[in-house]
């Protein structure tokens, strides 16, 4: 390579770092406001125009959390409910994904487009009749009443991404493991599921990510404070005359750390699970 | 699809027999998958039903009595004004929010897609908006929109692009770009993957061709990565358009629908009407308006996703 061409070439690269860099700031700009705001003083929070670096960082606010907020409540139940619909959600998707991968029957294929009609069909448009059917099976204010539909909405994306996962596996294997005497859920837990390993850890992380996050099925099914999940919560400290900023950010930050750990150490199963509908190889 | 074409060349007798054989030998595949298709149904389908038929009746929150009304309810809608606003405020909320998603998740992805360091690091931190809660991401929005305390405010006044603070969320004519600039910040994660993914499955030497033959940057982009990524692009934003088009935790978070409506969608609408006034019927007959609007996007993605005749 010429010296001019190398010379253009790393000019390049500084450009794209440069636009990465700026993009990056761009999208943290937010995570920024909430974190830099959870270590100003009360009086600082409430200055106008805001500071952009707190003048006095404090850690008063992480302090005082624990006894002005509910916020562990509110932490053990987003836990109560992920894990819930994780495992309501397998014990539904695994059979079935696995019956569609090792059988050709008549309506497997209305079943699998049944289930990605599902997949589309948003939960906020179903919410006026899920309330009326929620409440007919006296459900309301249970914890089943959001992990029940939130599994409902995660299956789909469960049933496909562990159909595609079951057919890789070869049918030589589980026949072979058969003759030495394992029995059918032998061979599924002990020959197919450890195969599947990305697909079941991206299938699970969907699920607990999809159960953490959502706001509509707690605000509507769960009036009962002492359910609230994280979002419900914070939502909850929105006032409609005096919102408590300090408290409620620090809520929120409490809030996203699990999912931070997450990400940190499930990226490339997340992002495997969100490319697998969209491209096609 | 075989054994379907099977049975067609059979008469009607031996075709019962055999679908009964064929129920037989199959009776373990079809008993587990009856958790998922009984539970699939009870959960979405029956709600489905149910929600047409509460359309068809008047049942006030106040009572458990219901009036049949047949399709009083949808009368009642396509005559009034608020609906036709309703569809104007959701499409320009669909139309902005899909546009911005795309185009930031497309150039973060054009951006990534090369030889960079650390591109681990960077694909983990502009995944993170996607994946956190919506109601935290709104009230994040809603802190740094504040009219008197707000970053935003702080940012402009620095800049010296405004001279005093401006509110965003209880303005009328602009609170809805408020909203959307946090939807489009949730949503611009899954584009930028979904495009990177994409762009590396372009096979590399279309560019190396095209650099032999001096193509400026813009013209690899516009005659290479464009055209190569058309069916993920098509794929991305359409289902981007059912997200934006269903987006309520984000709304519900932010204004709630105000100021004075301007920022309520359908979907928004359907839960202030169904839910918050407990009008059922009303907001039943605004979800079923709701499925058409689904059902037309899931008829257009099926369509490409099943192009071809690919196998299931």
């Amino acid at each position: 390579m010429t010296m001019a061409g190398h010379g253009r070439t790393s000019l390049r690269r500084v450009r794209i770092y440069g636009v990465l860099i700026a993009l990056l700031g761009i999208m943290m700009f937010p995570f920024y406001a909430m974190f830099s705001s959870t270590f100003k003083p009360e009086s600082e929070i409430f200055s106008a125009p805001a500071t952009l670096v707190p003048s006095d960082p404090s850690v008063g606010a992480y302090l005082d959390v624990w006894t002005q907020t509910d916020v562990v409540l509110w932490v053990a139940n987003s836990f109560v409910i992920s894990l819930g619909t994780v495992v309501l959600t397998l014990l539904l998707a695994i059979p079935a994904a696995y019956s569609c991968a090792r059988n050709d029957f008549v309506g497997k294929r209305t079943f699998l487009l049944a289930v990605l009609v599902v997949q589309m069909f948003a939960p906020v448009v179903l919410i006026v009749g899920l309330f009326d059917v929620i409440t007919q099976f006296g459900l309301f204010n249970t914890y089943l009443a959001v992990i029940i539909p939130a599994a409902a909405f995660t299956l789909p994306f469960n049933i496909w991404m562990l159909y595609g996962y079951f057919k890789t596996v070869p049918v030589a294997l589980e026949e072979s493991a058969r003759i030495d005497g394992a029995s059918q859920l032998q061979v599924l837990t002990k020959i197919v599921l450890p195969l599947t390993k990305p697909a079941l850890v991206a299938s699970i992380t969907y699920t607990f990510l999809y159960a953490w996050n959502r706001l509509l099925f707690v605000l509507t099914f769960l009036t009962d404070s002492g359910k609230y999940n994280i979002p419900r919560g914070v939502f909850s400290m929105v006032g409609a005359l005096q919102t408590d900023w300090r408290m409620m950010l620090t809520v929120s930050v409490i809030g996203i750390i699990p999912l931070l750990i997450l990400f940190a150490f499930l990226e490339q199963y997340i992002v495997a699970g969100m490319t697998a509908g969209a491209v096609k190889e | 699809m075989s054994l379907a074409e099977e049975y067609s060349t059979t008469d009607g007798e031996s075709r019962l027999s055999q679908s009964v054989t064929h129920l037989k030998r199959n009776r373990r595949a079809y008993l587990l998958i009856a958790p998922a298709a009984v539970f699939l149904l009870a959960v979405v389908g029956y709600p489905i039903l149910e929600t047409f038929r509460l359309s068809l009746y008047r049942s006030p929150a106040d009572s458990t009595i219901e009036t049949f009304v047949g399709l009083q309810h949808y009368a009642e809608i396509v005559n009034s004004d608020i609906f036709y606003r309703l569809l104007w405020q959701t499409g320009r909320w669909v139309l902005a929010g899909v546009a911005g998603k795309t185009l930031l998740g497309l150039l973060i992805a054009v951006h990534l897609k090369g030889d960079i360091k650390g591109r681990k690091f960077f694909r983990t931190a502009f995944l993170i908006p996607w994946g956190i809660p919506y109601a935290i991401s709104a009230v994040v929005f809603r802190w740094i929109e504040h009219p008197q305390f707000g970053y935003l405010n702080a940012v402009l006044l620095k800049l010296g692009v405004i001279e005093q603070g401006i509110g965003i969320l209880g303005n009328p004519d602009i609170a809805w770009l408020g909203v959307v600039v946090a939807d489009i910040w949730i949503g611009t994660p899954f584009m930028a993957i979904i495009f990177l993914a994409g762009l590396q499955s372009i096979p590399q030497d279309l560019y190396e061709a095209a650099a032999i033959d001096g193509a400026e940057r813009w013209h690899q982009f516009r005659y290479i990565t464009l055209p190569q990524l058309k069916s993920v692009i098509l794929m991305a934003t359409l289902l981007s358009t059912i997200w934006t088009f269903v987006s309520f935790d984000v709304i519900w978070t932010m204004t709630g629908g105000g100021p004075i409506s301007t920022t309520a969608t359908l979907v928004i609408h359907i839960y202030q009407v169904g839910l918050q006034n407990g009008n059922l019927g009303l907001g039943a007959a605004y979800s079923v308006i709701g499925f058409l609007f689904l059902l037309l996007f899931a008829i257009v993605y099926l369509r490409v996703y099943t192009r071809g005749g690919d196998e299931l």
